[in-house]
């Protein structure tokens, strides 16, 4: 049975937020954003600015591979 | 979960949510409840008001990445801690799910704990469950707009403060203030204090128990960890039923009832919107609101009572009830093991910290006199809040020199130091290519402050 739209955004939203926090904390914990964006174009940016972009880069990378488990639960036969 | 199951939550989402006003209740229950959110979201507002040594007393600075806990500072190099900290929130979940059920999701998860903040700003302006209804239902006079005007500004206004004292964890409170009203801050402190205040609003005003529902994950394993003596709330079927309305005065027994009196309240009181008396179900958060109105219901009808009580599925198939069982001995020896293991690590911690990083270009050098050289620059972390001289040495490597501007390296409180040395040793004394030698440093004004740690020397081995 096909589950409704909303449950799809949740499964795919949800599970990727909470891993994107926890995958930030771990890397922002073993490299300080300051140390290695200093050779680079954003060594203006704040920690808060790096911690803040990382977080959603992060958001991004997870709902990306939540959102391909949910493409691959389809069945593949059909249509 | 049986297929019938899933079939009813799909057809839940597919059917336009109802929304629910839960009647309010007193009670013993309801207290508690009370007594736990306002603990807890006085934790949450005033403490990063607390100072403590002319510091925000706790101060998770993430900008500065440290963390400050009254006397005790950590730094990233402590992750050990936070992980070991996790580990046990995480086992304390367990086992109070193990033993009382769903305790965390009725009296102190985030969700409930502001959804009651809402709940009562919604009871202060549009009333009590049924002037809510009637509202609701009314058509858009200037009262109504008025009324859901005023409702939208309050927690509008209560998510930004919630918004702007979460950030507040994590940056200096007072700092934040003053650039806040000056509309001055920064950047990403402001992004922050609207993210969380838009997901303060629209979790604790909008989706409410779609969150435990739909999204918790809690809400979804937490029966892995139940078993047939976990504290449950349930209605006594056999003494209810069967159900019915009755005059106060009448013999129910001659009528032919049980004690449930179908006076729906239960129902009205719940914050998820089900029905008690059709068994345990997976939205149930424990919150015991139904308990507390049931049990005034049956005092009002002169009846025992505890109808909708806290028990377990053993004593309600008329078993004894363990407390002590395997799980819950596990779960408790295991939580007093890593507390007592945090408690003592955090004890013996050393606040200083020496990486020792290789110089990258080469392996090693040899010197015009023959001698071979290791490069290395040593970070030395003074993690203490006190300023301090160390005084360094080498070992483990027989006959090897170190060769550096100072061996006494003062590094200030909270600060980092890094030092460039140099390693060297007559190449015929190296028994191998690669050998571990180790790097001490030792305070000289306190003799329990001092770390070892090891590097690698290499080096042509001469035979």
């Amino acid at each position: 049975m096909e589950s409704p739209r909303i449950q799809k955004v949740i499964a795919v939203l949800w599970p990727s937020f909470l891993t994107a926090g926890g995958a930030t904390v771990l890397f922002f914990t073993a490299f300080d954003p300051t140390e290695f964006l200093i050779t680079t174009r954003f060594a203006d940016l704040s920690r808060l600015g790096a911690y803040t972009i990382g977080f959603f880069l992060f958001w991004i990378l997870t709902s990306g591979s939540c959102l391909l488990t949910c493409y691959f639960q389809r069945p593949c036969n059909g249509h | 979960m049986s297929k019938e199951q899933n079939v009813a939550i799909e057809d839940e989402l597919y059917a336009k949510r109802e929304k629910i006003y839960p009647r309010q209740v007193s009670g013993v229950f309801a207290s508690l409840r009370l007594s736990g959110v306002l603990g807890l979201l006085g934790i949450y507002y005033l403490f990063p008001w607390f100072n403590w040594d002319g510091r925000q007393a706790v101060l998770f600075d993430l900008p500065a990445r440290k963390f400050y806990i009254f006397d005790l500072v950590f730094w990233p190099q402590d992750f050990f801690y936070l992980a070991l900290l996790l580990i046990i929130a995480a086992l304390s979940l367990f086992f109070f799910t193990a033993l009382a059920g769903r305790l965390w999701c009725g009296y102190a998860c985030p969700q409930t704990v502001w959804t009651e903040v809402f709940l009562w700003i919604d009871r202060k302006v549009e009333g009590d469950r049924s002037k809510a209804m009637k509202l609701d239902k009314a058509p858009w006079t200037a009262n109504k707009i008025i009324r859901k005007s005023i409702k939208h500004v309050l927690w509008i206004v209560f998510s930004l403060f919630t918004g702007y004292t979460f950030v507040g964890w994590f940056t200096p409170i007072d700092e934040l203030t003053t650039t806040l009203i000056n509309l001055e801050a920064g950047p990403w402190e402001t992004f922050w204090v609207f993210f969380y205040g838009s997901a303060t609003y629209l979790n604790a005003g909008w989706m409410r128990e779609q969150v435990c529902i739909y999204m918790c994950p809690y809400a979804r394993f937490q029966s892995a960890m139940f078993d047939k003596d976990t504290l449950i709330i349930s209605y006594d079927e056999e003494r209810g039923e069967p159900r019915g309305s009755r005059k106060k005065n009448i013999d129910p027994k001659e009528k032919g009832l049980g004690d449930c009196i179908d006076c729906t309240l239960c129902k009205q009181v719940c914050p998820t919107g089900i029905d008690i008396r059709d068994g345990l179900q997976y939205q149930c958060i424990g919150c015991a609101a139904c308990v507390d109105v049931c049990n005034s219901v049956m005092d009002k009808m002169g009846y025992e009572r505890g109808l909708v009580r806290y028990t377990t599925e053993h004593s309600l198939q008329g078993k004894a009830a363990h407390v002590l069982r395997t799980r819950i001995i596990v779960y408790a020896v295991l939580l007093v093991v890593l507390l007592v293991g945090l408690i003592y690590a955090i004890g013996q911690r050393i606040p200083l910290e020496l990486d020792i990083i290789r110089d990258r270009n080469s392996l090693y050098r040899t010197t015009e006199s023959g001698l071979v050289e290791n490069i290395y620059t040593l970070k030395v972390i003074n993690m203490d809040e006190l300023d301090h001289t160390y005084h360094l040495s080498i070992s483990g490597l027989q006959g090897a020199s170190l060769i550096t501007r100072t061996t006494d390296v003062k590094v200030e409180a909270g600060a980092v130091m890094e030092l460039p040395v140099r390693v060297s040793i007559d190449p015929y004394k190296l028994k191998q290519t690669s050998t571990e030698l180790q790097f001490h440093l030792q305070s000289i004004d306190k003799q329990d402050l001092s770390i070892v740690e090891t590097g690698r020397f290499i080096g042509p081995v001469t035979r």
